[in-house]
């Protein structure tokens, strides 16, 4: 099992380091480059050249490339053009409402999918589960996008319910935890939709599978009650499945589904993604591409950690 | 005696795309306390369903009609809860292929122990020294060392063995179990029956055991009861039934099974009729050779005149000798000219090997295999899973790499390149397992059998179409077959579309692996005729491989056995049947099922 | 495709087609979305860049079927073009894509060994990222144009296909039946063409189709960020933006309708693609 650990983890880094260095040598050979977006795009040759001078773009990109792994190595991540200041002090300021934002959904989601699962796998085939289906299809299909909008358009503008966007409430000082939760409910509600369209259903069908094995027939000529059958024999085996699909979606966590942080106007990761985007300031484009390609790699080797825990075939492959 | 079982006219019917269809059809039988009773048939003949129907196990939208007297209670009118405490505790059931019929990833001892305190109570220590006390009567190795182990840390064998225990822990009355050495190496299926039958007489277990191997019933069972198209058609004393069978169908399938000796297998002409597509009157009367008008007229009512009854019209009279045991007869001994010479062949495969290690090196799964084959001969190739003897099929295949040399018709084949190697490689086709497997689900028949007419090029479509017509009727199918597709024919039909596709390339050899064992006796028996009778034509050479020593017997002029990519002993099939060397293939034979030749 | 491929597939769908209601619905909400995206902005005389400051932001009525924007233009005039927009980048997009995915696919699932784990590790590495991250980091790098978007949506939407394709040539390509080819003088170009292609079709079809649906999603997504179609071209996704800028003010008759179409699109993919599935999906 440790062996396993090791030598998935070693294959990633070096995935790892392959995907740095594409995205790196990508943003840096791409015609314009960042002077152009900091001066806009009518700048004169001489002030691109002197701001590259500055900022060191003028170095060869072997050497810049050598030069920002080295720093990289130093837990500097570099310094956003744009906002002035050290990526890494902004990272984390924006991962940490991430985090909360996506810790809370993804617990939401995840339970609400294993109810909807148990019971498209249990009714399979009749009334309960074509319900959840269709529901399944129906919010599969929705844009998130949309979702975010339709609840701000009801549950905001409306009827006034709750706060449209943001993190907090500016215009109340005192505005405390409760005011934080208000601002969580409309994105949190939107994610935990989505999620649980698809998490659901995968739950939904490996509990319907499971349940047709032959060791569920074993376990009712045993006389074991369906529900002992359910919870002791059927649940571990289809929750793996889930697990895995779980820890795919684990960089979602941080980088919190650009769209709908940026709908909300909501402070994350993502959002923080965007807005670099838009304004092109590369380093800060890249260490959050770096950040989550860690956390992938991260989820991935938790899920095949868990799995190896519920599955003891896992651990002899 | 008070029977611990008695089913009276039990009938099931189940769903199948949107209608009921009957299965099985008025069931009657009684097994008394340590009896061991046979319930036999080929697929389709409801023999599973009966034993899922005892259990109250059968798919959701199954019907049942009839009683279930167990112990004088009618299972059939049990209520759930009712049944759960049925399950298990009166009645145990021990499933074909134990590896998904116990839970991966829960430990024995739970899912013994499980089976224990569902019923009984008792803590979780109690429990596991009742696994271990059973674990430690199937014969489990060091038992106390293996309770926290997983079921795919056993062999097939050993999980088989756990699966009993587990349906031990209770002591039912009756004990269910349905095919359980399928899928087992020989060796190992002796050990599990061997199990079963001690266990039921220590036990005083009555046993209702449901296969489709008549051998095993023979070596073990008290009585039995044969089903055909969900119908019984003959049941009685186990030993009479061999000596004197009196249904026309019992008697041509003991006739198609083969057995060490035998010059001709009978066959069954026609095939095993759908649910849906029963005939009226006796079932079997479409492919009877006895039957009369009044067979189509009703469901023949059983007759006692003989030691077993049988529901038929034109029983066989006990005095006549049954048609089969006039078959048995020596192979005369033939002379072959040289095709295909095999020196000191080895194959080894490599391990994966990760981004950083190298490839691991396994041990060789075939080293130094050597022999030579005729024209027209049969070499069979016999031993358990893992011997090597699919390599040894693939290597000569040209499949897989190999080492030694392998030469066709004086060509080696490690000599060739390019087109000639090609057409050499052409002429040693193959015959797999699985006849649905070897054919592209979506091409035609036709289209399938056609496929090296057109690789090899030199026909135009007209002649094409001819020879697939005239290969199909080789085979003995309709030429109409053409226009369908794989998925629409049955076992023994596909496996002869693959014989046809394989002569469609004028082979000289035919190396068969595993030819019949996916197939129901009677059309095995269907399949080895025909394999011989185009042998004899064409004076095709096969390599017969097989796990079933009757079977290759029956087939092949020699046979090697291997054991751990090795000939440990190969030799004329009659003198090694009858004076075997080596202490491997003594075992082997013993182990092998087959039918006790008829007294005379 | 080959020929004999297509005619197999076609055969096993005319028979099926009427029996499925998924599918039946997904192909008429296919052929609704299509008109509206082609043939619709045709038939529509309004222009959609007409400023009516007169009549900005006025909810449906008579004049203006489904109201106008806060500058005054016609609501379904852009709805329609923004439709053709959306369209005319999507498909594109999926349609290269997808010619990537099969062919990366094949090479790596028929190739060497070596060129396989080649392939994969590239491809790990590419699928180590949430595609929509991929994108804005590229969208953010080029200079925007349709094309150019069309290019970035096709470049990178390839990767899961790839690896499905790969996946599964892999698992057919050692079964028996293509063994026995080999065995009558099969060459490896005709192992793929014949028999490969003919049982993977099915596979293919329905992934194309669901990458269809995926492609108007990635679409409307990156021009609702504002990094897709330009202003001042409109696409349903830079529309819903716009409209969501003034959702104070409460504009239902903006947000709505390309929100619904889109919907409409993703549906209409999905259906179709399980339908396929529905019909092919057992046959392997």
């Amino acid at each position: 099992m440790m062996k396993m650990i090791l030598r998935r983890l070693a294959s990633s880094c070096l995935s790892l380091f392959i995907l740095v260095a594409l995205v790196f040598f990508l943003a840096h050979l791409t015609p314009g480059g960042p002077a152009y977006s900091i001066l806009g795009q009518k700048a004169t040759p001489e002030s691109v050249a002197q701001l590259n001078q500055r900022l060191g773009l003028d170095q060869p990109l072997l050497k810049q490339f050598g030069l920002w792994i080295w720093h990289l190595l130093h837990g500097e991540l570099g310094y956003s053009y744009l906002l002035n200041r050290p990526v890494g002090q902004l990272l984390w300021v924006y991962e940490r409402n991430t985090l909360i934002f996506y810790t809370v959904s993804i617990i939401i989601s995840t339970a609400l999918s294993i109810a909807l699962g148990l019971i498209q796998g249990v009714w399979f085939g009749r009334w309960p589960a074509k319900l959840i289906g269709a529901f399944q299809l129906g919010f599969y299909a929705l844009p998130p996008f949309f979702v975010a909008a339709m609840l701000i358009l009801w549950f905001a503008v409306d009827v006034h319910w709750l706060p449209a966007s943001g993190i907090i409430d500016l215009r109340d000082p005192h505005a405390g935890i409760a005011s934080f939760a208000a601002h969580l409910v409309l994105p949190v509600t939107t994610v935990s939709l989505l999620t649980v369209s698809s998490l659901s259903r995968y739950f939904g069908e490996a509990v319907h599978e499971e349940l047709g094995k032959d060791y569920v027939r074993t376990a009712r000529a045993k006389g074991v009650s369906f529900a002992s059958i359910l919870f002791r024999h059927v649940m571990r085996n289809a929750l793996r499945p889930l697990i895995t699909i779980l820890g795919l979606s684990f960089p979602y966590i941080f980088t919190g589904g650009v769209i709908v942080e940026s709908v909300f106007n909501y402070p994350g990761l993502g959002w923080l993604m965007w807005r670099s985007a838009l304004s092109q300031d590369y380093p800060i484009l890249i260490a959050i591409v770096l950040v989550i390609g860690v956390l992938t790699v991260l989820g991935n080797l938790l899920a095949d950690l868990v799995n190896g825990l519920l599955d003891p075939r896992a651990s002899y492959e | 005696m008070n029977a611990v079982l008695e089913i009276k006219n039990l009938s099931v019917t189940l769903k199948r795309g949107g209608r009921d269809v009957t299965i099985l059809d008025q069931l009657n039988l009684r097994i008394a306390p340590g009896e061991m009773q046979a319930l036999v048939g080929e697929s389709g003949s409801g023999k599973t369903i009966a034993a899922l129907a005892i259990m109250r196990l059968l798919p959701p939208g199954a019907a049942i009609t009839g009683e279930i007297l167990l112990n004088g209670e009618n299972l059939a009118a049990a209520v759930e809860p009712r049944m759960r405490q049925v399950r298990g505790k009166s009645v145990a059931m021990v499933f074909q292929n134990p590896l998904a019929a116990l839970n991966p990833s829960r430990t024995i001892a739970a899912q013994i122990g499980e089976a224990w305190r569902v019923h009984q109570g008792g803590s979780a220590a109690q429990a596991r020294a009742r696994a271990l006390e059973l674990l430690d009567e199937v014969g489990i190795p060091d038992p106390k060392n293996r309770l926290n182990d997983y079921p795919h840390q056993f062999s097939g064998g050993m999980r088989q063995r756990v699966m009993i225990a587990m349906s031990l822990a209770c002591s039912p009355h009756l004990l269910i179990a349905d095919e359980p050495t399928t899928g087992l190496d020989p060796l190992i299926a002796q050990q599990i029956m061997t199990l079963i039958a001690r266990l039921r007489r220590e036990r005083d277990m009555a046993v209702l055991f449901v296969t489709h191997d008549l051998s095993v019933v023979q070596e073990h069972a008290d009585s039995i009861h044969v089903l055909y198209a969900g119908r019984s058609v003959e049941w009685g004393a186990a030993a009479a039934f061999f000596q004197h069978p009196r249904h026309p169908y019992s008697e041509a399938l003991l006739g198609s099974v083969a057995r060490l000796g035998q010059a001709r297998l009978r066959n069954i002409p026609g095939n095993l009729p759908e649910p849906e597509q029963r005939p009226p009157g006796c079932r079997f009367a479409p492919r009877c050779a006895y039957a009369s008008a009044v067979c189509s007229t009703a469901y023949p009512p059983a007759d006692a005149q003989g030691a077993t009854l049988a529901a038929c019209f034109h029983p066989l009279p006990r005095t006549a000798r049954p048609a089969f045991a006039e078959t048995l007869a020596p192979r005369p001994a033939r002379n072959f000219a040289p095709l295909l010479d095999v020196t000191d062949l080895g194959v080894r495969y490599r391990g994966a090997g990760g981004w950083f290690g190298a490839a691991r090196r396994l041990p060789p799964s075939l080293a130094e295999v050597s022999f030579r084959l005729g024209r027209g001969e049969c070499l069979g190739v016999v031993g358990e899973s893992g011997s090597g003897k699919s390599s040894l099929g693939r290597a000569v295949l040209q499949m897989i790499e190999y080492d030694g040399q392998v030469t066709l018709d004086g060509h080696d084949f490690h000599a060739m390149a390019g087109r000639a190697k090609r057409d050499l490689r052409r002429k040693i086709q193959v015959v797999f397992q699985d006849p649905r497997e070897s054919m592209n689900p979506r091409m035609t028949i036709g289209e399938v059998i056609a496929e090296p007419l057109r690789l090899r090029g030199g026909l135009n479509n007209a002649a094409r179409r001819a020879r697939v017509e005239a290969l199909l009727g080789q085979v003995g199918l309709n030429p109409e077959m053409a226009a369908r597709h794989p998925g629409d024919v049955s076992g023994g039909q596909a496996q002869r579309i693959a014989i046809a596709r394989a002569l469609a390339a004028e082979p000289e050899l035919i190396v068969l692996d595993e030819p019949t064992s996916a197939l129901d006796v009677s059309t095995q028996a269907m399949l080895l005729n025909l394999l011989k009778d185009l042998s004899l034509k064409h004076a095709l050479s096969y390599i017969l491989i097989s796990h079933d020593f009757a079977v290759v017997s029956y087939m092949s002029d020699r046979i090697a056995v291997l054991n751990a990519g090795r000939i440990v002993e190969m030799n004329e099939t009659a003198a090694l049947l009858s004076a075997p060397r080596a202490a491997y293939t003594r075992a082997l034979i013993g182990a092998a099922p087959q039918l006790q030749p008829m007294q005379a | 495709m080959s020929e004999a491929a297509m005619l197999s597939l076609s055969k096993s769908l005319g028979g099926r087609l009427a029996g499925n209601a998924t599918l039946k619905a997904g192909l008429v909400l296919s052929g609704l979305i299509l008109f509206l995206g082609f043939v619709a902005p045709f038939l529509d005389p309004v222009n959609p860049y007409t400023i009516h400051p007169s009549h900005a932001l006025q909810a449906p009525n008579g004049q203006f079927l489904f109201g106008t924007d806060e500058l005054g233009r016609d609501a379904l005039a852009l709805l329609l073009s923004g439709g053709f927009t959306t369209l005319i980048v999507a498909l594109p997009a999926a349609l290269l894509a997808f010619f990537i995915g099969v062919t990366y696919g094949f090479l790596s699932g028929l190739g060497p060994a070596w060129l396989d784990r080649l392939l994969m590790r590239l491809l790990d590495v590419v699928l180590a990222l949430p595609s929509l991250i991929v994108l804005l980091f590229f969208a953010a790098l080029v200079p925007q144009s349709n094309f150019n978007l069309i290019l970035l949506l096709g470049l990178i939407s390839w990767p899961s296909l790839a690896r499905l394709v790969r996946n599964e040539v892999l698992a057919q390509r050692g079964r028996d039946f293509m063994l026995a080819a080999r065995q009558s003088g099969a060459s490896s170009a005709y192992l793929a063409r014949v028999h490969l292609l003919r049982v993977i079709a099915p596979i293919l079809v329905v992934n194309g189709t669901f990458m269809i649906g995926d492609s108007v999603l990635a679409t409307s997504a990156l021009s609702f960020l504002g990094l897709g179609v330009q202003p001042p071209q409109e696409s349903w996704g830079s529309l819903l933006q716009g409209a969501l800028d003034i959702a104070a003010l409460d504009p239902w008759w903006l947000i709505l309708p390309p929100g619904l179409l889109i919907f409409g699109a993703l549906l209409a993919a999905s259906l179709t693609g399980q339908g396929l599935l529905q019909i092919w999906g057992n046959k392997r």
